[in-house]
């Protein structure tokens, strides 16, 4: 059973099976995104982050979930050189490269303690599963053509221990792409990662688009991610697992 | 001895060129011209300076003829070429040489295995892809779909919400 819900300005969609405890399960997975919101939305300006980048709070005084994340950005900030940071240009810490990821991943393992053992959860075009299909066939993830919105380039059969699909791009929501000072366009319009959790996922899909084809290649040397970018002429790069896996 | 070892190895680099540039020129004389195929003559002429410790003689020969094979190859046509499996303490590697206009366009490792005989991945490197190769996945049913961050107005119209609406 597919349920919808808004949080963090986007749209997430839950499959669960329809089960007695379907709806409470739902209302958990909704408060974990309803708390990592009001905590480091930047869109509101009551939120604990809102409050550090209006320099009303500082991240010494700030709270221990904070200070985590901010850690765990600066630590992937180191591993990825400076592709992925939560340093705007303009001196606001942004978390949010990484904050819903990590909602993500909260909401996967509160499932998982429920005792679910296969659901899709997909928050604004990143996803998470676990088990299978209702079918039993593996949950099967379509990527959004760049080119044509309302096309899909490819579908990824999410195998192997991959549970994870992110897709960064500059087509709707620039957030959380910046190219540091220089002003010279994004190497590529969208970039697909596939990893094992969410967050590698994601904050490497956020880094590729910045950091164009070197970072890609040192992302997909470092990490056991499988990589899908779509150019500015719209020429498309693969890793070789994955074109392996899009051509059966 | 170094002194005589020096000498060994400068007649010997001397003796591949000359072999090299003399098989080069039975080839053909466009192979001996191109930036490619002396580059080629001259990292083997090297390997001959190494190995020319003990015999000169024959041990410039073989390179040498070496040297001209590989000239005569590199030079012929645009194409790939697939190495033969070479041992190394790390396991067997064959390796894969893309040649268009005269250059090399790609080398790849296309055979790898460690110590152990397990074949191992070289590079996850991307690869360009022709869009008609993923496209055939249009019509595959899928879950869920991937794309960057839309709003939560841009959600009606994205691809996502029609799957949502569409019997789930």
């Amino acid at each position: 059973m597919r349920h919808v819900f808004e949080t963090m300005g986007t749209v997430a969609s839950l499959e669960l099976p329809a089960t007695d405890g379907a709806a409470s399960l739902l209302g958990r997975v909704e408060s974990i995104f309803a708390e990592s919101d009001a905590r480091f939305s930047l869109y509101r300006p009551d939120s604990e982050l809102s409050r550090i980048a209006a320099g009303q709070l500082t991240l010494m005084d700030a709270s221990e979930v904070m200070r985590a994340a901010y850690g765990e950005a600066l630590r992937w900030r180191e591993s990825t050189a400076g592709a992925f940071t939560p340093n705007r240009p303009d001196g606001v810490t942004d978390l949010n490269g990484i904050v819903k990821a990590n909602a993500i991943e909260a909401a996967g393992a509160q499932l998982d303690r429920d005792g679910c053992t296969d659901w899709s959860l997909n928050v604004g075009g990143d996803i998470l599963v676990r088990g299978s299909q209702p079918d039993r066939t593996p949950w099967s993830i379509g990527v959004v053509d760049p080119a044509n919105r309302s096309e899909l380039l490819c579908a990824i059969p999410l195998t192997g221990g991959k549970r994870a699909v992110a897709t960064s791009g500059s087509t709707e929501r620039g957030d959380h792409i910046w190219l540091g000072s220089s002003r010279a366009p994004a190497p590529f319009r969208q970039v697909t990662v596939v990893a094992e959790d969410i967050v590698t996922a994601d904050v490497l899909a956020t880094a590729i688009m910045a950091g164009g084809r070197s970072e890609l290649d040192a992302a997909s040397d470092r990490w056991d991610i499988d990589v899908l970018t779509v150019g500015r002429s719209n020429e498309i790069l693969v890793t070789p697992r994955l074109r392996a896996a899009i051509e059966r | 001895m170094r002194t005589r070892a020096v000498v060994t190895s400068i007649f010997a680099s001397f003796a591949v060129l000359v072999v090299g540039w003399q098989a080069g020129n039975a080839a053909s004389t466009s192979v001996t011209s191109s930036p490619l195929a002396s580059g080629s003559t001259g990292g083997n002429g090297s390997t001959g300076t190494v190995g020319t410790g003990s015999t000169g003689t024959s041990g410039t020969g073989t390179t040498g003829a070496t040297g001209g094979t590989t000239t005569t190859t590199t030079g012929a046509a645009d194409g790939t070429y697939t190495g033969s499996s070479v041992n190394t303490p790390f396991g067997s590697v064959q390796v894969q040489v893309t040649i268009a206009s005269g250059a090399i366009t790609d080398v790849g490792a296309v055979h790898l295995t460690d110590a152990d005989g397990r074949s191992v991945q070289i590079s996850n490197h991307a690869a360009p892809i022709l869009r008609t190769e993923v496209l055939s996945a249009q019509s595959a049913s899928v879950s869920n779909v991937s794309g960057a961050t839309y709003t939560t107005r841009g959600y009606l119209m994205s691809l996502q919400s029609a799957l949502d609406q569409a019997g789930f």
